[in-house]
This record gives structure tokens, C-alpha cells and sequence, in this order.
């Protein structure tokens, strides 16, 4: 089933989007109880050319070490923080800089080259927290509740095609443009005519879920020029299948519905915020209104800041 | 008038549906408070006595109902009064798909917009929608009526055998055997009786601007190719 989340403030400020997301996604804990993810936008103060890497290591004498000698043999790593996860496994995030994005996947691929190790993601404006289990345990285990932003997606997973562990979690990351990340909820029924052709133009796919074909997509259409709006709007037209799914980029959210609208999507706004999630008791999360918009079959919306 | 409430607050549906179903046996009104869009809300409760939801609702409000009187002071989700047999429903604010799918009877209100395929596999009842209808309203509709006083979306009456549709806004497309006739003055005045029961005052000359939905084959037909029963 899938619960999906979205959250902009218009003020560009920061807020407390990190304890909003939760709130939402724990609204929505009952669509899915897999895992949990977050890509929380504006409150990594990175520098320029500065990167967060968010990496698996499963706890194994030495693999740590390797880990940090594969990014140093490229990049100093400027600073770390480890977060113990569940299963042996602890989440090591890290800063490091680079000449440009370029560099940002190879060296990714380099790192996932290492057996037990599989790097997350990787960003500069955002940063991507995702896990098994409930979201109130992977708020506790990562603290959600502090991490301030401009804007949020999130996501709560019922898992149906692809396996349940950290790296399936959604949201989605593509490295096409940088810092593009999808949270979804349904089937995308055509998903190897929509991946064939962005494989041909290069594009590197890490699995078989069609998560990850939507955020490729949609970062294919962004680097070709498409305004998220015009991309989202395409996306409808492409895709076959149930989905309703949200993108979060660095400048905004924005959701997407199929043609059938056999996947749900509702929309609540006022002066300050532009929430959109799966059902309302999510916008309620955010916001006391009563003015809620069910998203028409075949419609996208977005805002960006 | 035996009133009591119940506070949905840190309930799951099961409890909340049980303590309705206790205290519907001895109160004649229940009013569940903090509903915060749960969902199966009063799922098929029989007793004849009324409900009120004081917030939104979740998917699923008031289905299989039998008898009940539900009103929803806030918004609900999908399917709202699924498959009712008799009682009614009524939304004070917006609703989203499905609302009355399959109904075999009784009442739905929603005094403000309904989401895609309201009152899809009807058999019978009533579903009145005060705002707009979204797409494929009356889907697969084998009886009953759906009264919409704003626009219906895209492919009206899809695949439509019996029942009618009544749109006083504009009808953006019909579904494969729907077609719009005429409102005759049985039509008009069956209308006439029922809105303003449900609240709805209409000026005279509006009934006079209702589009009626009908089947134009008793048959479901597929592709181009008509039913021969038509």
C-alpha cells in the first residue's frame, strides 16, 4: 500500500521539518510497516562542492577502516558520525568535498564495490534518512525529531516487488542532476519500456524497483530542461500502472497520479505551508484545515521555493 | 434522548468499532470525538441510531452500514457508506473516490466535492454530491440515483446499465453507454422533494438545468459494437 508525505514552507526559512515529516509518516505508519524514509532539504549547510555520504557497514573487524581509506584514497573525509542500526549493521555518514558532482557517483560505485558495504546516498542539499522498521523507531534511532529544513518528503514502505532491507527503503536518489529523490506508492506496469531508453542514454539503475526508474526519470527529464512541472506532467503520459508518487528536489516538492487514479493523493495549503501525503490525517500532521484537495486521476501538482 | 460520547483518541478501529457497537444497543445518539480520519469508522453497525463523527474520517466511514444515521462534520476518505444497505450518510465537508460504491440502499451526502467513480457499482440509494464529481462518477452504476450540483469530470456514466445521473454543472465527457436525455417533470419533481431535505435549496429555474444520465443499453457493450439486447 505505501503512505507517501510532502512538506514546503513557503518562507524558504528553516523549520522543524524533521519532526513534521515524522509526525506525518507516523500518520501514515498503518500503509506500511517495512520501513521508513526521509530526504529532509535546506539544513545541511554544506559548503559548495561539499557532499554527505550516508553509507551501510555491517559490523565486520576492519570494514569500517576500508571504507574510510576507499573515500580518503579520493577525498579527506572532513567529518563523520556513526549511527548504530539494527541487525549488525551501523550507519556511517560522512563530509567530504569534491571537485564536482561528477565524482560523487564513481566514487559511490567504488565504495558499494566493498562486500557488506552499500552506500545509501550521497548529497549536498539534503540529507537522507531511511530504515526497516517503524517510523517512531527509525525517528529515535537517527533523531528525526532535530533536523531542521525547508522542505521534506517521506515515505512509509508495504513492500510488493522488491526485497525489504535499508537500501529498498525509499525515498530514491538518482545522481543524474544532483540531489533528485522519489518516494512512491504503486506499480509501475511499463516499467522496462520507461527503463530502456534512459539506460541507453547511460543512466546507471542499482536495482530492479520501479522506485528507482521514477527518480531516473524524472531527473533525465530535469537535466533535458523540463520544468518539474512539465517532467511530472510527462510522467503521467509515460507510465502505465497504479502510482501516485512525490519528488523532492532542492528547490521543492511535487506530486504525480496516474491516469486511473487507482493510487490515493490529497493536498492541503495555506500561506505559510504546501503539504501533500496519502491521506489526511497526514496533513493534519502539519496543518489544521479542513479544506483538503483530492489529487485528480492524471493530475500533478508541485511548489517550489 | 440517551446521548453519550466516545473518545476516539489513542484507539485503534477495532476498539472504537466495538465500543459503538456496545453503546449502540443502549443510546439512542453517539458522538465520537477526535476521530482524527480513522479509518472503517462504524463499520457495519446494524442498529438503527444516529452517529455523529466529530472531525474527518478515514477510508471506509459508515461501510455495510444497515439503519444508521452517520454525519461527519469534517472531510472523509475513500469509499465512504460502502456498501450500505439502508441509513444514511452525510459529509459536511469534501470526500474522496469510491463514495457510495456499491450501495444497495440509503442516503450519501457530501455537501462539498467528491473525488473519482462516485457511486461506482451501485445497485440502488441515493448519493447526493453538493460540489463537483470526479472522473468516472456512476461507473459501472447498475441502479439508483446520483444527484452531482457542480460538474462531473471525464467519462460520465461509464459503462452505466440502470440508474440515473442528475449534473446541474457541466458534464465534461460521457462513458462508453451513458448518454444524456432530457429531465421530464417526474424527474424534476423527484428532485424537487429530495435536495431540500438534504439542505439544498435550489431556485425554481435550476431544476429546469439538470442534465439526466441514463444507460443506452441494458447491456454493457466493449469496443464499438453495441449489445444486440440493447
Amino acid at each position: 500500500m505505501c503512505g507517501i508525505a510532502g512538506v514546503v514552507f513557503k518562507d524558504k526559512k528553516l523549520h522543524p521539518v524533521g519532526k513534521i515529516m515524522t509526525r506525518m509518516l507516523d500518520a501514515l505508519q498503518h500503509r506500511g510497516p517495512d520501513s521508513a524514509g526521509f530526504s529532509i532539504y535546506g539544513g545541511l549547510g554544506l559548503q559548495d562542492h561539499e557532499y554527505l555520504l550516508n553509507i551501510e557497514v555491517k559490523e565486520k573487524s576492519g570494514l569500517l577502516e576500508q571504507v574510510k581509506k576507499t573515500v580518503n584514497a579520493v577525498t579527506p573525509i572532513e567529518k563523520e558520525e556513526i549511527v548504530p542500526s539494527v541487525e549488525n549493521y551501523n550507519i556511517y555518514k560522512c563530509k567530504i568535498a569534491l571537485t564536482s558532482f561528477e565524482e560523487l557517483k564513481p566514487l559511490i560505485m567504488d565504495i558499494d564495490k566493498l562486500e557488506d558495504v552499500v552506500v545509501l546516498n550521497g548529497s549536498h542539499s539534503f540529507e537522507m534518512i531511511k530504515d526497516v522498521g517503524s517510523v517512531k523507531e527509525i525517528a529515535d534511532r537517527y533523531d528525526t525529531y532535530s533536523k531542521m529544513g525547508t522542505h521534506a518528503i517521506g515515505h512509509t514502505r508495504f513492500s510488493t516487488e522488491s526485497i525489504v532491507d535499508r537500501y529498498h527503503a525509499h525515498p530514491f536518489q538518482s545522481y543524474i542532476i544532483p540531489d533528485i529523490t522519489v518516494v512512491h506508492n504503486g506499480q509501475i506496469t511499463n516499467y522496462w519500456k520507461i527503463r530502456g531508453p534512459l539506460e541507453r542514454y547511460g543512466h546507471i539503475f542499482e536495482t530492479n524497483n520501479d522506485t528507482e526508474c521514477i527518480v531516473h526519470y524524472i531527473a533525465d527529464k530535469l537535466y533535458k530542461g523540463y520544468k518539474l512541472e512539465e517532467a511530472l506532467e510527462q510522467s503521467i503520459k509515460d507510465m502505465d500502472g497504479p502510482f501516485s508518487y512525490i519528488v523532492g528536489t532542492p528547490n521543492g516538492v511535487g506530486i504525480a497520479k496516474d491516469q486511473l487514479g487507482l493510487r490515493p493523493g490529497v493536498l492541503a495549503e495555506n500561506d505559510e505551508v504546501f503539504a501533500i501525503a496519502s491521506e489526511e490525517v497526514s496533513l493534519r500532521a502539519v496543518m489544521e484545515t479542513d479544506e483538503i484537495d483530492q489529487i485528480s486521476p492524471g493530475e500533478s501538482r508541485a511548489y517550489t521555493i | 434522548m440517551r446521548e453519550i460520547e466516545i473518545d476516539a483518541n489513542s484507539m485503534v478501529p477495532r476498539d472504537l468499532n466495538r465500543a459503538v457497537k456496545q453503546a449502540a444497543r443502549k443510546y439512542d445518539r453517539i458522538v465520537i470525538k477526535n476521530p482524527n480520519a480513522m479509518h472503517y469508522m462504524v463499520a457495519g453497525l446494524t442498529d438503527d441510531v444516529e452517529i455523529v463523527i466529530d472531525g474527518s474520517a478515514g477510508y471506509f466511514a459508515g461501510t455495510m452500514i444497515d439503519g444508521a444515521k452517520i454525519r461527519i462534520t469534517g472531510n472523509a476518505g475513500w469509499f465512504p457508506a460502502d456498501n450500505m444497505t439502508d441509513g444514511e450518510v452525510m459529509i459536511d465537508g469534501a470526500a474522496g473516490d469510491g463514495v457510495g460504491q456499491g450501495i444497495y440502499g440509503g442516503t450519501v451526502v457530501v455537501r462539498k466535492n467528491a473525488g473519482s467513480r462516485t457511486g461506482e457499482i451501485m445497485k440502488n440509494g441515493t448519493i447526493i454530491i453538493g460540489g463537483n464529481s470526479g472522473f468516472m462518477s456512476g461507473l459501472f452504476m447498475m441502479g439508483g440515483r446520483i444527484i452531482v450540483l457542480g460538474d462531473v469530470s471525464d467519462d460520465a456514466g461509464e459503462s452505466i446499465i440502470r440508474g440515473a445521473m442528475y449534473v446541474l454543472g457541466d458534464i465534461k465527457s460521457l462513458g462508453k453507454n451513458a448518454k444524456i436525455e432530457e429531465i421530464d417533470d417526474e424527474s424534476k419533481n423527484e428532485l424537487k422533494e429530495l435536495l431540500p431535505v438534504y439542505g439544498f435549496e435550489l431556485e425554481e429555474d435550476k431544476y429546469d438545468k439538470f442534465k439526466k444520465i441514463v444507460p443506452r443499453s441494458k447491456r454493457p457493450f466493449y469496443g464499438g459494437k453495441e449489445s444486440e439486447e440493447g
